[in-house]
């Protein structure tokens, strides 16, 4: 019951710091945070596939694509409330997460990692192809841009909707069914979960939520999509960002949200490097050292000095 | 030593159906060859690139096979390998000079890769593994622009322009070069590989490490110095890349994908089939945009993502390998 | 507490947030950044690092023209501050560049910014925000004829359909057995391009006998210039970023086709990027690109050229080796960076946007020292008048010469009306 308090309490005090952020930050600023928020979205989802049911992903940026379009297309032709974009970005990336889900189900570890991986290359360059109606590499706009303050809002309550679906997700049958096919998916199978069923969920979840992260994206990006957006790179950060959190933390996807989308920023105004191309520099070397020093993330890190500082305290007799 | 005998059938091992289909896709470009001078010209094209795709694989294939590490630098070390060669031009070397201590340049820095970031991750998931890799090449792109920046570099031409023309068909000197120099450095490290004692012990080491061990192979060393000899065949193919598309820090990407499809094509498992996966994807995308109206540029990379992803759910272990992997 | 009330306080929590979120939108915006008692601050996207790289040095240019004339007292007393960010011509990146000129480092204006496709992805922003998109470096028609929508944006150069046009005017007139092979980008630079010619051909449109696109991102041009060889095409058009343009004139030669002719549109017609072409085997005979800079190379006596030799001495020596090989995307970024401060001299004595928006539209001046001889900057925009197009002249070059002196001369007289 303590923890839950604590839980609670922390919840609260971070939901606080967020709503009052706004206040106090440059509207440059803002925009940051919202792609912090954005990273955060895709990375939990991520998190669902890789973290908690054990499957790869190197591709989620084709996701995020196939969500962004979707908005700039509905707005570009229909006008439709960007709001409202959201949740058929939702829709569809969670049927085309599906459609990939399954022929997946045969493939697994570097080969499962290489196929998504050619998801991640090709799905981008298809509005290129039919440039018709997506506007090639002039890219294509939404109707109207939103401000910085409504993105803010929008995306962090998104974030905040990411975090409460995944944990009430995660916390059932459902996260049970996931858990044990990471663990192992002989034993799940013997154990009466269905493995076809669970992994291609897992799939699609973590589709819908890189689709709305994608549709976020294209909003920030001052409404406009275009194919480099969704580049290798981008797949690439968001599973940076989900090794760094720590694979199997809903609360470590804010670290790596935090990594992947302020370091760029923060390295550019260090002395000696400043800008160009240092920051590349800056942050490959410290993806690099924190793989090598920290094999389960920052959420690894913290478990492991919460660990300690429990065993510390109960090895103290005085304590209690 | 039984299992060896096994394992080396494995690499070299096609079933029937696959040397049918390659005796028959071979009968198919001579006599198109032999029809129309275009069909020959976008052949010979796309076998000096296929070459070059063909390189970067085998450097794949070299790495996977043995430490099981699915290398995303690999393109980005090529590209940096060539911008020393092209440093040591500057400083006055001939251009064969410069690319034979390129070679041994590169063979250190891959054993330095490897003692220094893969082997402390080495045993850790698939992902850990990868993302040290994605971090390596945002590492070098970084550090190339950093040091030369981005804008167009030009080296000497190594086999210069001259351009031979039999019947309709010209051949450049220069595409010749290339499809020569890639095959000989493949060839070369076949015959390595096949029979000298250290390609041996490179094999063992990455087949059967506890039992290598056990016969007094340096496991660790032989690991590194196949990341060693990747290097130098990605130095190659950064080499040979130079002269049609010239230097620039993000030449090897473009290429880097086609040599992924390439080595899945032809196995991941399989030096032999990385290489003839090359020189298959290079002739099949020109011969394609060549001949079908709907391949425009824009579909280069998703058709040969596509073939990848036939590859994969048909035939997961691709053309020429047979071991079925399982690996969770 | 129950499982339903945990889940009501987390939710009521989250409530919470989004609304205090909400509430927080809105905002006073300031007129005018950019601009104080000694400086006036600018900025620019340019390629310094990707396929189109090659023209970093226009950006170098300005900023070297900004500090001579800072140093000559600036503009009304104030200094000029440019700002250059680099966006490797990827317009996905150009648009969070964008918004950090304007939201992170407050620019009174986006002075020069090169590439369609960029510009396209920001004029939206930029004009959202009546930031003045300027003198951008691109010809596409779209900056000359969209100021209804796009009233802060506003290109220099001739336009590239304009350019297009004149090309296929002069095949059509002078080549009567032309068989034209197009290699074009496959985004709206290259289609407008590619347009213009068709319009220019008019009614020898069946002239083009084939057509191929690359991708900016794809440097290997090999398998479509075998294509255009290979459907009997002798005239050989690129209209391409210069890293393509050079490798097209290489591979052409590689693959031995010889040509009646070469047209090269003039983002790519540089001495500087022809002679590597000529360094990696391209045979360059009847190359043909058209022109609207001074030449370093070819009128050094110009007092204009004199002028920029001694500016790139003083302000930009590490750009002296491209200039001295006659790299005219020097000569380009002198001649905007001169429109630019010709422009802001006349924005008034504390400048503002739209006072800077209101003297580009009224350019009249034949004063220019870094564009081709003869040519006049003219815009005017008033009720019945729409002239938003700065430079409406070009002269048709061809390469001539070889070895040291090979370089573009001009063919006959300047051409008008190019849009």
């Amino acid at each position: 019951m303590r923890g839950l308090a604590i839980r609670l309490v922390v919840i609260a005090a971070v939901a606080a710091a967020l709503a009052l952020l706004p206040f106090g930050l440059s509207d440059y600023h803002k925009g940051l945070a919202v792609r912090v928020a954005i990273y955060y979205i895709a990375i939990v989802g991520l998190n669902v596939l890789i973290g908690y049911t054990g499957q790869i992903s190197i591709g989620h940026g084709a996701f995020m694509a196939i969500g962004g379009y979707t908005t700039a297309i509905m707005s570009n032709y229909h006008h439709t409330n960007l709001i409202a974009t959201l949740p058929l970005s939702f829709a569809i990336s969670f049927a085309c997460g599906i459609a990939v889900g399954i022929p997946a189900l045969r493939l697994s570890g570097v080969y499962l990692a290489l196929a998504t991986f050619a998801l991640a290359v090709s799905i981008p360059q298809l509005p290129l192809k039919w440039s018709k109606w997506t506007g090639g590499s002039n890219g294509i706009r939404t109707h109207t841009t939103p401000t910085n303050e409504w993105l803010y809002a929008v995306s962090w309550t998104c974030a905040a909707l990411a975090f409460v679906g995944a944990w009430l997700l995660l916390r059932g049958r459902t996260g049970r069914a996931f858990r044990s096919i990471r663990d192992s998916e002989l034993a799940a199978a013997s154990s009466g979960v269905s493995l076809p069923i669970y992994k291609t969920l897992a799939f699609g979840v973590s589709a819908a939520f890189a689709g709305v992260a994608g549709s976020l994206f294209v909003l920030v990006t001052n409404g406009f999509a275009q194919p480099n957006e969704f580049g290798v790179i981008l797949s690439l950060q968001i599973l940076i960002g989900a090794a760094v959190a720590g694979l199997g933390s809903l609360w470590g996807g804010l670290a790596g949200a935090l990594f992947v989308g302020l370091l760029p920023e923060v390295s550019t105004s260090v002395p000696l490097i400043g800008s160009g191309h240092g920051q590349d520099v800056v942050f490959g070397l410290i993806v690099i050292l924190v793989m090598i020093l920290l094999p389960n993330g920052v959420a690894g890190l913290l478990r492991t000095i919460d660990s300690r500082f429990k065993s510390a305290i109960k090895s103290d007799p005085t304590a209690s | 030593m039984l299992g060896f005998t096994r394992k080396t059938k494995v690499s070299t091992g096609a079933s029937l159906p696959v040397v049918l289909g390659i005796v028959a896709a071979c009968v198919f470009l001579a006599i198109g060859s032999a029809t129309s001078d275009i069909f020959a010209q976008q052949t010979v094209a796309g076998l000096a690139q296929g070459a070059i795709f063909g390189s970067l694989a085998l450097a794949l294939v070299l790495i996977y096979r043995a430490t099981e590490v699915i290398n995303f630098a690999q393109g980005e070390l090529a590209m940096a390998t060539t911008y020393i060669a092209y440093q040591l031009t500057l400083w006055g070397l001939s251009y064969w000079l410069s690319f034979f201590l390129t070679l041994l340049i590169s063979f250190v820095l891959g054993i330095v890769v490897y003692g220094v970031l893969i082997r402390p991750v080495q045993h850790r998931s698939v992902i850990a593994l990868v993302i040290v890799t994605v971090g390596l090449f945002i590492l070098i792109d970084g550090l190339v622009t950093w040091k030369w920046g981005a804008d167009l570099k030009f080296m000497p031409a190594p086999f210069g322009n001259q351009v031979y023309h039999a019947g309709g068909v010209s051949f450049a000197r220069q595409d010749i070069g290339v499809l020569l120099v890639s095959i000989l450095s493949v060839i070369l490290l076949w015959v390595l590989f096949q029979f000298t004692k250290l390609g041996l012990a490179m094999r063992a080491a990455a087949l059967r490490p506890a039992a290598a061990a056990l016969v007094g192979v340096r496991v660790d060393w032989m690991l590194a110095v196949g990341w060693g000899l990747a290097a130098v065949l990605g130095a190659v193919a950064g080499l040979m890349t130079e002269p049609s598309v010239f230097l620039t820090p993000t030449m090897m990407q473009p290429i880097l994908l086609y040599a992924f499809a390439a080595a899945v094509l032809g196995g991941l498992e399989s030096p032999a089939g990385s290489v003839i996966g090359g020189l298959a994807i290079g002739v099949f995308l020109n011969l394609v945009g060549q001949y079908v109206g709907f391949a425009t540029s824009e579909l280069r990379l998703p058709i040969a993502f596509f073939v990848l992803l036939v590859v994969l759910l048909l035939k997961p272990t691709g053309l020429f390998g047979r071991r079925q992997v399982r690996r969770v | 507490m129950g499982m339903k009330g945990r889940l009501l306080a987390v939710l009521t929590v989250l409530a919470a947030v989004a609304a205090v979120a909400v509430s927080a939108a809105g905002g006073a915006v300031k007129a005018d950044p950019g601009v104080s008692a000694t400086t006036v601050k600018i900025g620019g996207t340019f390629p310094l690092t990707g396929p189109a790289s090659l023209y970093k040095t226009i950006p170098a240019a300005e900023k070297a023209y900004y500090d001579y004339v800072n140093d000559h007292g600036g503009v009304n007393g104030r200094k000029i501050d440019f700002t250059i960010l680099d966006d490797a011509y990827d317009p996905s990146k150009t648009v969070p560049l964008a918004q950090e000129l304007v939201e992170k480092d407050k620019v009174f204006a986006v002075v020069g910014s090169l590439g369609t496709a960029p510009n396209l992805a920001t004029w939206g922003y930029y004009n959202q925000r009546k930031v003045p998109q300027v003198l951008v470096a691109t010809g596409d028609s779209y900056w000359g004829f969209s100021w209804k929508k796009y009233p802060y944006t506003i290109g220099w150069q001739p336009d590239y359909p304009g350019e297009g046009k004149l090309y296929g005017k002069y095949i059509a007139k002078n080549m009567p057995n032309a068989k034209i092979g197009v290699l074009y980008q496959n985004d709206a630079f290259g289609k407008n391009y590619y347009a213009g010619l068709r319009v220019g051909l008019g009614a020898k449109k069946s002239m083009v006998v084939d057509a191929e696109s690359y991708d900016a991102t794809q440097t290997n041009v090999t398998q479509q210039i075998i294509a255009l060889k290979s459907k009997g095409a002798n005239t050989l058009v690129i209209f391409a970023i210069p890293t393509q343009a050079i490798t097209a004139l290489v591979t052409a030669t590689k693959i031995g086709w010889t040509r009646d002719a070469t047209f090269v549109g003039n983002v790519s017609s540089n001495r500087l990027f022809m002679l590597s072409a000529l360094q990696n085997g391209a045979d360059l005979s009847n190359v043909y690109s058209t022109n609207y800079v001074a030449s370093q190379t070819t009128q050094k006596n110009l007092p204009g050229v004199k002028l920029a030799t001694q500016i790139i001495d003083q302000y930009a020596p590490s750009l002296k080796a491209n200039y001295d090989l006659g790299d005219a995307n020097i000569m380009y970024g002198l001649g905007v960076a001169w429109t630019f401060v010709n422009a802001l001299q006349r924005s008034g004595k504390t400048p503002t946007r739209a006072g800077l928006m209101k003297a580009m539209h009224s350019l009249n001046t034949s004063k220019n020292p870094f564009v081709y001889p003869g040519i006049k900057l003219q815009t005017k925009m008033t009720k019945k008048v729409h002239d938003n197009f700065p430079i409406e002249q070009e002269i048709l070059i061809k390469w001539t010469g070889s070895g040291a002196s090979a370089d573009f001369q001009p063919i006959g007289k300047l051409q008008g009306g190019i849009r």
